[in-house]
């Protein structure tokens, strides 16, 4: 292919640079580690982490085909050269002697942990057959999967595949749970990138020299801990130029330790937080009026009986928004606001208004009625918070523009959720914080070469069958599920649990301890019991994987390729090395596909078209086969890519663009405004009113309606269990706990790994003092964490640093037990705790994971088993293993290709 | 003479041990146990919710006056002229310990497969290289820098002196630690060292090293 055509088929007007560019820009930094490697006889890699979601760039040296060091690429924007203690970890991660090796088949009592090695063929025969066999009898949607985020996954790998069977549940528990109603909110009311500094958006605080920003509000979000490399790094930088940082959160982080204001806020009650700070906001006229007339919604008026905005005039194009009616302080009158602005009209931001015995009121006017209740004194009553502390907190923020909110997963994971980050966006948007410089939502460039970045795989949708969707387990009454095409944890398990609205029957999941991850997960202990087959995909055996039919053997990050986008590079992670018969799951699906297509079946052979699939793709033979198909954007095939990145596809002053709304649609001759239905910032919602009984914009097929409709402005939901019901569950349950990730895991990762494990080889539970005393707790002592749900052990950290009648504790799991009665999910598992039922969140499902109540009293000791010492994690440390053969000799089918 | 040492900005330490354990422990391949550095969790100091608290590594100070070469019975640890860095040589090391017991930073270990004592030398062979210790390389924060401390035209020297009275070093029982740390958002608190049988309050998996 041409470049020219290639030019003209992305139409992306700004790509010619970056494909003129991007040669010149290869820097030559690492070449003086490289020259040194050499020396030592050894070869760099250039790839990218994927111990968390972080991606930071990494120069993998191998001598001999060994991986044997890791360090930083110094030319990656964000992460500069550095790399933290999971990414470090790594190596131990790869040649980790208890790594799955081969395809395993079940020979014990399911739970027993006795496996037989069978070759790849004979494991996709068997799980082909399983899930013919099951749609025949029970229909597609009784086979489900999952993935979760912790160990690199493709998570549309999943969701793709789903679609091509025909089932509709796939699930994880990050979702609802974390970053979906931040995604969820933010594309909705702004539709640019939401400010979250762990998924690598807020970008204008990589640029310290050069951004304006003044204050930055970290809610909920911990960088230090959460990407010290990266986005740690990043707030450093910003608290040594002068920026004033705000820190909510319950317990003394880094970052809120260098705060200039620290919130410890009682968990779970950030809305109501929220609503004194834009209470405060518009009672003090701190936001912009300006821009709130002109680009946000909320002069728009909404009819009191049925929510909606009021239209003078519905637009049939797609490039024009409907237009909407305001009250026109001129005339006294409702007028109709010709898109962005009318110059003859002075529109009242608040009022209500009576026309022909209707009701209507602003926006903005609703917005306030919401918060009105919310005064600095309330707030400070509900929160456990000190009212001047919350003033000040307001005021550095309001006094130091432009400035930002990152908000973090803190508030994803209480029934809470989709309504704090709704009110968490519109405390910037009122006051402006958007597309200025200075600002963390923004619009940058993008190569184009992946649409959404580190999940390239099409999820081809429209191959669910007609009718397929409205099974989706949970998915009618949680529509907002549908933005990323999952189902609802705790939906399916009851499902599993009592057959209603049908039995699933077969669960395929790819990621880590499920187990360790899920909300009660004694629960489902139960439901596995009650499932015909279960499939685990991981690097390394994991809880879950005790209960499993078939184990399979995925790859760690220095074995799998992948497509980076950070700033204005283009990076690849790519295969530095290839040990036993492990797989790309991104491979797997497409294999399981096949194997399906030769059972007979249909959409799974139609994958493997490429006329059919078109954009969708046709299903892969191999990695290099499928990234090929992105990076022909910037005119290379996956090998030259791989070899050249990193590089930049844009020069940085370019690639950051500011105040993209406000540039002239050349169609239209308009401002091309905010990519939302009313190109405005819709701060008063109407969408999720549609959402609720459509499932538009994002469901695929018809929806019948969800119980009610969604509330188009944020709500304050007092947590489930709490201290202040005052009743005999929180008098037997007295302390609040919430979680918060340590710098030495992802998720359910690296609890196996010696370098992570010896530094934090148990989880702590922090607790204040008073209530040590109170409950006999000792400082370094073990204790009993009990809730509704069940019991813990934990190592007791007393300090000052948690809000009295907080607990604060890390996740956690122990492979050192797999094998032991307790499968090592049960002795120190927060999620033993967690609660999974309603209420739930009502746009997304969200369950309880922070914010229930539980007691403490001293335990005797630690749990059976568990390893506490360094030296106990030993026999984990990478055993002598040689690089097996080039990657596809391993997946003929049928062969014993490979052998230790 | 030149005096090379780790000057240290608390102000951007952010605790991730990243840089001066995990790279330095990998670097050196440290075992499990022991390790060149260790971070000292400071604080929180103050009453609920006022609070103080920052993050203190502590590696070899690089001392004038060496306690752990003083103590050496073989002149296995020596300091070398050339750049002020103390050394131990593992031929002539026989594994005494008594460098260890010395060392008012508790920043000397013994390491039993290779039957010799171990401690920072800010990374001879990566500086032999033209590179900078591994623990400054790969800081999150860009805290840990390291450089001549008695030159006063030095990166750190300057550094320090922009820094003026926040500077702080170790407690100086005679050896003279060449180290500093500079600390402005927090008042100073000398570290209650490990093998003194002190108990760190904040983390309590800190209690469990060596």
């Amino acid at each position: 292919m041409a470049m020219d055509d290639i030019l003209y088929a992305v139409d992306v007007p700004w790509m010619a640079a970056a494909v003129a560019g991007h040669r010149v820009f290869c820097s030559g930094e690492p070449a003086k580690a490289e020259a040194q490697a050499e020396n030592r006889g050894e070869r760099i890699v250039k790839t990218c982490c994927r111990a968390c979601i972080a991606n930071c760039g990494v120069l993998a040296h191998v001598k001999d085909g060994r991986v044997v060091k890791l360090e930083g690429n110094p030319q990656d924007p964000m992460s500069k050269g550095r790399m933290c203690a999971k990414g470090l970890a790594g190596i131990q991660a790869l040649y980790h002697p208890n790594r799955n090796k081969y395809p395993l088949r079940r020979v014990g009592a399911r739970g027993s942990n006795r496996w037989k090695r069978i070759t790849w063929d004979e494991a996709l025969t068997e799980i082909a057959h399983k899930l013919m066999d099951t749609r025949e009898k029970y229909g597609a949607e009784a086979v489900f999967c999952s993935t979760g985020g912790g160990g690199n996954p493709e998570i549309w790998s999943i969701a793709r595949f789903c679609n091509i069977f025909g089932t509709p549940n796939w699930f994880e528990p990050g979702c609802a749970q974390c970053y979906l109603p931040r995604v969820l909110a933010y594309t909705m009311m702004y539709g640019g990138t939401d400010p979250s500094i762990a998924d690598s958006n807020a970008l204008e605080i990589y640029f310290p020299d050069e951004t304006p920003i003044k204050c930055l509000v970290l809610w909920g979000t911990d960088p230090s801990y959460s990407c010290p490399s990266s986005g740690g790094a990043a707030v450093v930088e910003l608290r040594a130029r002068g920026v004033k940082t705000v820190v909510i959160d319950p317990r003394l982080t880094p970052d809120a330790a260098k705060a200039d204001v620290w919130l410890p806020i009682r968990p779970g009650t950030d809305v109501a937080l929220m609503f004194a700070w834009l209470r405060y906001i518009i009672e003090n006229e701190c936001f912009d009026r300006d821009f709130v007339l002109k680009w946000t919604n909320l002069p728009y008026l909404v009819d009191t009986g049925t929510k909606l905005l009021v239209r003078s005039e519905v637009s049939h194009d797609a490039g024009a928004p409907d237009t909407f009616m305001v009250w026109d302080e001129n005339t006294g009158m409702m007028k109709p606001m010709a898109y962005p602005w009318d110059d003859r009209l002075s529109p009242a931001l608040s009022g209500t208004f009576e026309v022909d015995g209707k009701i209507y009121k602003t926006g903005f006017t609703l917005l306030w009625e919401r918060v009105a209740d919310f005064t600095l004194e309330k707030a400070a009553d509900i929160c456990w918070l000190d009212k001047t502390r919350i003033e000040a907190a307001i005021r550095m923020f309001t006094e130091n523009t432009p400035g930002g909110l990152a908000l973090g997963v803190a508030t994803d994971q209480t029934p809470n959720s989709v309504q704090a980050a709704m009110a968490a966006a519109t405390i910037d948007l009122l006051m402006g914080n958007v597309e200025r410089p200075g600002s963390l939502l923004q619009r940058f460039r993008t190569s184009g070469v992946l649409k959404m970045p580190n999940y390239p795989v099409p999820v081809a949708a429209r191959m669910l069958p007609e009718g397929q969707l409205e099974k989706r387990l949970g998915g009618n009454e949680h529509k907002g599920l549908h933005i990323w095409y999952a189902g609802h944890p705790s939906s399916i398990r009851d499902a599993i649990l009592d057959g209603r609205p049908y039995q699933p029957r077969v669960w395929i999941d790819r990621s880590g301890n499920k187990l360790g991850v899920v909300a009660e997960s004694k629960k489902w202990a139960e439901a596995i019991e009650k499932l015909d087959f279960i499939v685990h995909m991981y690097m390394y055996p994991t809880s879950f994987s005790v209960y499993a039919d078939i184990l399979l053997p995925a790859q760690e990050w220095l074995e799998t390729n992948m497509i980076v986008e950070t700033c204005n590079q283009l990076f690849a992670r790519q295969a530095v090395t290839h040990l036993w018969e492990t797989m790309d799951e991104t491979l797997f699906w497409s294999r399981l596909a096949r194997k399906c297509a030769e059972l007979g079946h249909e959409n799974c052979r139609k994958a493997f078209d490429p006329d059919f699939m078109g954009e969708d793709l046709a299903y892969w033979d191999s990695m290099e086969e499928f990234f090929s198909h992105f990076t022909r954007v910037v005119g290379m095939d996956w090998k030259e890519f791989a070899e050249k990145a990193p590089f930049e596809y844009l020069p940085k002053d370019e690639w950051r663009q500011y105040y993209v709304y406000q540039k002239i649609d050349e169609k239209t001759g308009k401002p091309q405004g905010f990519p939302t239905p009313s190109k405005k910032l819709e701060i008063y919602l109407e969408s999720m009113i549609t959402l609720a009984r459509t499932g538009k914009p994002f469901a695929t097929q018809p929806l019948p309606p969800a119980s009610r409709d969604y509330e188009p402005l944020p709500y304050y939901l007092e947590p489930v269990e709490s201290p202040v019901r005052d009743d005999a569950l929180s008098r037997e349950f007295p302390l609040v706990m919430t979680n918060g990730r340590v710098p030495f895991y992802h998720h359910s990762t690296l609890r196996n790994v010696p370098a992570m494990r010896e530094i934090s080889p148990v989880p702590e539970i922090w607790i204040h003092p008073e209530d040590a005393q109170k409950y006999g707790i000792s400082h370094g002592g073990w204790t009993w964490v009990e809730s509704l749900r069940g019991k813990i052990r934990a190592r007791a950290c007393v300090t000052q640093g948690i809000h009295p009648g907080v607990v604060c504790m890390e996740r956690f799991w122990n492979p050192e037990n797999l094998d032991k009665k307790t499968h090592g999910w049960q002795e120190m598992n927060v999620n033993v705790l967690s609660k999974s039922s309603a209420p739930y969140n009502d746009v997304v499902g969200t369950y309880t994971l922070r914010a229930f109540q539980v007691k403490l009293y001293p335990a005797d000791g630690a749990p059976e088993g568990v390893w506490t010492k360094p030296e106990d994690f030993s026999c984990w440390l990478p055993a002598d293993m040689a690089p097996t053969h080039p990657l596809d000799a391993a997946y003929d089918s049928g062969k014993e290709a490979v052998k230790k | 003479m030149k005096q090379y040492a780790i000057v240290i900005d608390l102000d951007r330490c952010i605790g991730c041990r990243g840089g001066c354990q995990v790279a330095c422990k990998t670097e050196h391949d440290i075992e499990l146990g022991p390790s060149r550095s260790t971070l000292y969790t400071m604080g929180p100091f103050g009453v609920f919710p006022d609070l103080e608290m920052y993050f203190l590594p502590v590696m070899c100070q690089q001392c004038k006056a060496p306690a752990c070469v003083k103590a050496c019975p073989t002149g296995a640890c020596y300091k070398d002229v050339t750049d002020g860095v103390v050394r131990i040589d593992r031929k002539s090391c026989v594994g005494c310990r008594k460098c260890q017991r010395a060392c008012p930073y508790d920043a000397v270990f013994y390491r039993p497969k290779l039957k010799v004592a171990d401690k920072c030398d800010l990374c001879s062979k990566r500086r032999a290289e033209g590179l900078e210790p591994v623990c400054v390389t790969n800081c999150a924060g860009g805290a840990i820098m390291f450089g001549d401390v008695d030159d006063e035209n030095s990166a750190v020297s300057l550094a320090l002196k922009s820094a003026g009275h926040h500077v702080y070093a170790l407690n100086d029982p005679g050896v003279h630690p060449s180290g500093r740390f500079i600390l402005r958002g927090a008042r100073w608190h000398e570290p209650e060292l490990k093998h003194k049988g002190a108990v760190n309050e904040q983390s309590v998996n800190e209690q469990e090293d060596v």
